[in-house]
């Protein structure tokens, strides 16, 4: 425990100071939310590739928690879900189901380019198409993939803070 | 001719005309006629308990029905509480018992040994002589052996249950024997009443309560004799399960009452405290056990052993404290004692027999094959799920009203007592209370995971409701489990002087509405919780309505992970349930696991199939039954030289033993 509390007061502040805000347009539900997000994550055929980033994004040095995003294990209990990958065929029902699990007001959150517009898996025979083909989308974060910033700027203009 | 006398005389007509009738008449007509006549003495036999217990005592002596002894008769309130007990059972399961003829129970053999058994449990408590009781005892075991068997040309494991529960049953009746015997060699006499008077040194007393106690516990399921009554009671068929584990098993209990504290007028305070101690034993060790067990029958058995020893600890408490001076008090706990004896019986019948009904239904009694019987068998689910509440003993249940008494007189001897009550209470506090606590995780495992969610099995998919005789007498049981839940007040002070009677104390429960405790400021009052609980459920119920109504209703996909449909194979089963609750427990349990995995041929690397199997042994059984078991079997086999066949070798055996025993006798003399 003393080790722990040691370690603590050694290591200090490891997330990076808070980046200016930037000013865009917020969805109309995420006024709503009144700064508090809580987020289910859906993998609908990604590469793996934006998880690293997301997972970056929640973590120590960009703690996008600070800012009132939340990741949770379970759509009943999430405000908006963060959907990754081109949406492939084995995905896509499970995806529309997971969008009609989450209580309204919602917003979808298209990370990747992937889940944007399909990137390079665009036309492949697995490939149902982008998120906003099956479910509407609110936001979309560019970058293939977007980089921990991007990442919490978006949720920053989620949350409002 | 008193009330008590009449219609305990009646009872016993009944079921002897029961016995005749089920061997008389035909197969069409059989079930009901015995059925309808074994209720009636069921009935008969409650009304004579009420009068004894009210204060008709009534005794008689028959000196020609027995050789040498002659059959004596006497009810007192004591004998009295559980004749009536038994009386009730038998009224429900007598019914319930028209309708469950399934697989040859509607045979002569089993209709006509189902009312003996009855008879046979209704003498046990009004023998007033030692050669009388045993005569019951024994009748009353060779009738339930009977009964046990009854379906083992169906299934094997009757017959090995039968096995176990014969050599059982009789070596507690040898004790039994023993104990008795010494007792009646003592006192001069075979009528209990000269025993009561006789003085007895206290090395005979106590070698005496040792041996009749070693024969009383295994007859009450307690550890470490409790090994047949998990096989037993299942194997059984089901209004006989209830028969036994809600009124046989009772009848160990009262033999313990009876010779220790009444015959015996008490002894010294070791005595209680290794009753106490077995009680308490056999309440974790029971119920951890039930917590385990995916056999819905089985569960229920061990749940008997548990409930047992919850008994024994309210009767070890009321004898260390009338020994250590504290009358009070004794008495306090020997009500709680007899109160759960009431309520287990009310209760254990209740759920013995919807087991019945689900095993009549489906024909498995594997919780991990049922579930989803809520909307096939509606009744049986509303009433297995009453008489789950009643056996987790949480309020408004009614063995929340015992285990609450016998905790208050657990509790409030602390003050008085010195070093020997500030070791015992709390342990055996801390038992009723880790009990309680796993009552209630193994009957929301009962309930939850046989009666709701979808079926697992074939038969659960085409379970029916039982017939209304089988409904009739769950009914029966259940309404006398909300009766002792809403209104024990009504039967307390009539068991308050039945224990004060046998202790020599007041009364120590009073009250119409409220108890109050004699002593103890404490008060409980069940009808006042019952009502509390109702007018909550019901204001929760209607603002959840209001303040729901505000918002825009949608309806949704029940969750699925967006996978779906959800299959049955998605349910806790009772094995996955209980798993956390075995690793808990894992130094008491030890459960074993063995885990098979079988190679493709091509490759070591590729899996084709792997087999898992977890089992929960009975420790108790494994490390002091089997060894036993296992010397029996090789003496046998080592015993078969000496049988070779030859007749010469045997007569020269006859002869030798016969010219053995002749110089032993000539030495001797």
């Amino acid at each position: 425990m003393v080790s722990l509390w040691q370690k603590i007061r050694k290591t200090g502040r490891v997330a990076e100071p808070p980046p200016p805000r930037e000013d865009g347009a917020a969805p109309a539900a995420a006024a709503e939310l009144a700064g508090s997000v809580q987020i289910r994550h859906v993998d609908a055929g990604s590469c793996n590739g934006c998880e690293l980033e997301i997972a970056s994004a929640f973590g120590p040095v960009y703690d996008a928690e600070r800012y009132g995003a939340r990741l949770v294990a379970s759509p009943r209990h999430a405000d908006a879900l963060l959907v990754t990958g081109p949406v492939t065929r084995n995905m896509e029902v499970a995806l529309r189901r997971t969008y009609e699990a989450v209580p309204q007001p919602r917003l979808v959150i298209a990370l990747g380019d992937c889940a944007r517009n399909c990137g390079v898996f665009a036309g492949a025979y697995g490939v149902a198409g982008a998120v906003g083909d099956v479910v509407p989308v609110d936001v979309e974060v560019p970058g293939c993939p977007p980089e921990p910033e991007a990442i919490v700027s978006a949720l920053r203009g989620l949350t409002g803070r | 001719m008193n009330l008590t006398q009449t219609s305990f005389a009646l009872a016993l007509a009944l079921c002897l005309a029961a016995a005749l009738a089920a061997l008389a008449l035909p197969r069409r007509t059989r079930p009901a006629v015995a059925g309808a006549l074994t209720a009636a003495a069921g009935a008969c036999a409650v009304v004579s308990g009420a009068a004894a217990v009210a204060g008709q005592g009534w005794s008689a002596w028959y000196p020609e029905l027995l050789p040498l002894l002659g059959v004596r008769l006497a009810l007192d309130p004591l004998g009295g509480v559980f004749l009536a007990v038994t009386g009730a059972v038998a009224v429900c399961a007598a019914i319930y018992g028209i309708g469950y003829t399934r697989h040859g129970l509607a045979g002569r053999g089993v209709q006509a040994a189902l009312p003996l058994f009855v008879a046979a449990m209704l003498l046990v408590p009004a023998a007033a002589g030692v050669g009388t009781f045993l005569v019951a005892w024994e009748l009353m075991a060779i009738t339930s052996l009977l009964l046990v068997v009854a379906e083992h040309h169906r299934r094997a494991a009757a017959g090995e249950a039968g096995q176990w529960y014969a050599v059982m049953t009789h070596l507690g009746f040898a004790a039994i024997l023993a104990g008795l015997a010494a007792l009646a060699a003592h006192a001069g006499g075979d009528a209990f009443e000269q025993i009561r008077q006789a003085a007895i040194s206290p090395v005979a007393a106590s070698l005496i309560f040792l041996a009749t106690g070693a024969g009383f516990a295994s007859k009450a399921g307690i550890v470490p004799l409790h090994v047949w009554l998990p096989r037993a009671h299942p194997e059984a068929p089901s209004q006989v399960s209830a028969l036994m584990s809600a009124a046989m098993v009772n009848m160990g209990v009262y033999g313990i009452l009876r010779v220790g504290l009444d015959l015996l007028g008490g002894g010294p305070a070791w005595w209680w405290l290794l009753v106490l101690g077995a009680g308490a034993a056999s309440a974790v060790y029971g119920i951890l056990h039930a917590a385990v067990s995916a056999d819905l029958k089985r569960l229920l058995g061990h749940s008997t052993t548990e409930n047992m020893g919850l008994v024994l600890i309210g009767v070890g408490a009321a004898g260390f404290f009338a020994a250590s001076g504290s009358r009070a008090l004794a008495a306090l706990a020997l009500v709680a004692a007899l109160l759960h004896v009431i309520n287990h019986s009310a209760f254990k019948t209740l759920l013995f027999l919807a087991a019945g009904s689900v095993l009549h239904a489906t024909g498995t009694r594997d919780l991990d094959a049922l579930g989803g019987l809520r909307e096939r068998m509606p009744y049986t689910t509303a009433l297995f799920a009453l008489g789950a509440l009643a056996a987790s003993a949480l309020p408004p249940g009614n063995g929340f009203v015992s285990e609450w008494l016998l905790l208050q007189s657990l509790v409030n001897a602390l003050p008085e007592g010195g070093v020997r009550h500030a070791v015992t209470m709390p342990l055996a506090v801390g038992a009723i209370a880790l009990t309680a606590g796993v009552a209630i995780a193994t009957f929301v495992k009962a309930f939850g995971v046989g009666f709701l969610a979808k079926p697992r099995g074939e038969g659960a998919a085409t379970a029916h409701e039982s017939p209304p005789s089988m409904l009739a007498g769950m009914l029966l049981a259940a309404a006398a489990c909300a009766g002792l839940a809403l209104a024990p007040t009504l039967l307390l002070p009539y068991l308050a002087e039945t224990a004060g009677g046998v202790i020599g104390a007041p009364a120590a429960v009073t009250g119409e509405v409220t108890l109050r405790l004699g002593g103890i400021a404490s008060t409980i009052s069940p009808l006042l919780i019952a009502c509390w609980l109702a007018a909550a459920l019901v204001l929760v119920l209607a603002l959840l309505r209001v303040f729901a109504a505000r918002r825009a209703r949608r309806e949704a996909r029940l969750w699925d992970c967006g996978a779906g449909p959800m299959t049955a194979r998605m349910e806790y089963t009772a094995t996955s349930f209980a798993e956390p609750l075995g690793r808990v427990f894992d130094n008491v349990l030890r459960p074993e696991s063995d885990i098979d995995v079988i190679p493709a041929k091509e490759s070591a690397y590729i899996v084709e199939r792997v087999r898992y199997r977890a089992r929960v042994a009975d420790r108790i059984e494994r490390r002091a039954y089997e060894p036993v078991l296992a010397a029996f079997a090789a003496a046998g086999r080592a015993a078969t030289r000496l049988a070779n066949g030859s007749v010469h070798r045997y007569l020269a055996y006859g002869f030798y033993t016969l010219t053995g025993t002749l110089i032993l006798l000539a030495v001797i003399a």
